[in-house]
């Protein structure tokens, strides 16, 4: 978990999670509890798949488009925000946090996990 | 300026459109018509139609059940692609629903470039209030 704890040492991080692609395993640090923590692993794991899903669509429609394969997803609300990259989450508070540094980091450090599991 | 030519003048943009609550395409702006067309976006729309709506069913659930607040409305669905992000909003239609708006305005995205794209500057322009018609 050293990319885990590098993004919880950056401002805002409220948790970070990793989940199993299959399967319901899980693991997480930060300000959630475990059943909130399980809750939220599932929750990003279905959208996940669902973007997986699109990006494969994407694909079989037009070859080469930039958005295949899918690497991620941000979900942003008024105080709080979900990024998602690889098979790692992060709650972030957004009056602390930058989304560009979150995001750029993680996918400098999730750039080599492969979806092969999906 | 159109909020669709504003979007269109960040940083590796590639594509700004606007879209129905439903996925139909309504409006876009190409930079890149070898790359990206008419077809590529209305698919998308429709992606991002659906990812909208799950986001907000998942944030509302999560609020209701943890009661942490913070996360709906949601403001922004960004999909992070290898090579583009596709970053969409419905924000301005709450303002309509405040306003006990029934016909409410389009949702609207942009395609940008990863390697150049800033999405704090993304949801700026999203989050931009507009006066109520």
């Amino acid at each position: 978990m050293g990319t885990a704890n590098d993004l919880l040492a950056k401002p805002g991080v409220i948790a970070v999670g990793e989940y199993a692609y299959r399967g319901d395993r899980f693991s997480y640090r930060g300000a959630l509890t475990e059943e909130y923590a399980r809750m939220a692993s599932i929750m990003c794991r279905a959208t996940t798949m669902g973007a997986n899903m699109e990006g494969a669509m994407f694909e079989a429609l037009r070859s080469g488009s930039g958005l295949h394969p899918p690497r991620g997803w941000v979900v942003h609300g008024p105080a709080h925000t979900v990024c998602v990259i690889a098979n790692m989450f992060c709650l972030l508070d957004n009056t602390k946090a930058s989304i560009n540094d979150i995001v750029g980091f993680m996918r400098k450090e999730l750039a080599n996990v492969t979806p092969d599991m999906i | 300026m159109t909020k669709l030519d504003e979007l269109m003048k960040l940083p590796g943009a590639m594509a700004a459109f606007e879209f129905r609550g439903s996925g139909e395409l309504l409006e876009q702006r190409i930079a890149y018509p070898d790359r990206i067309d008419e077809s590529i976006l209305d698919l998308l729309a429709h992606m991002c139609a659906a990812n909208m709506s799950i986001a907000t069913m998942q944030a509302r659930g999560w609020e209701k059940v943890t009661t942490m607040k913070g996360f709906y409305p949601v403001q922004e669905f960004t999909l992070i692609g290898f090579d583009w992000s596709v970053v969409v909003s419905g924000l301005h239609r709450e303002q309509y629903k405040q306003a006990g708006k029934f016909s409410l305005p389009p949702f609207m995205g942009v395609v940008m470039a990863n390697d150049k794209a800033d999405y704090e500057a993304a949801f700026a322009i999203l989050e931009k209030q507009e006066p109520v018609q």
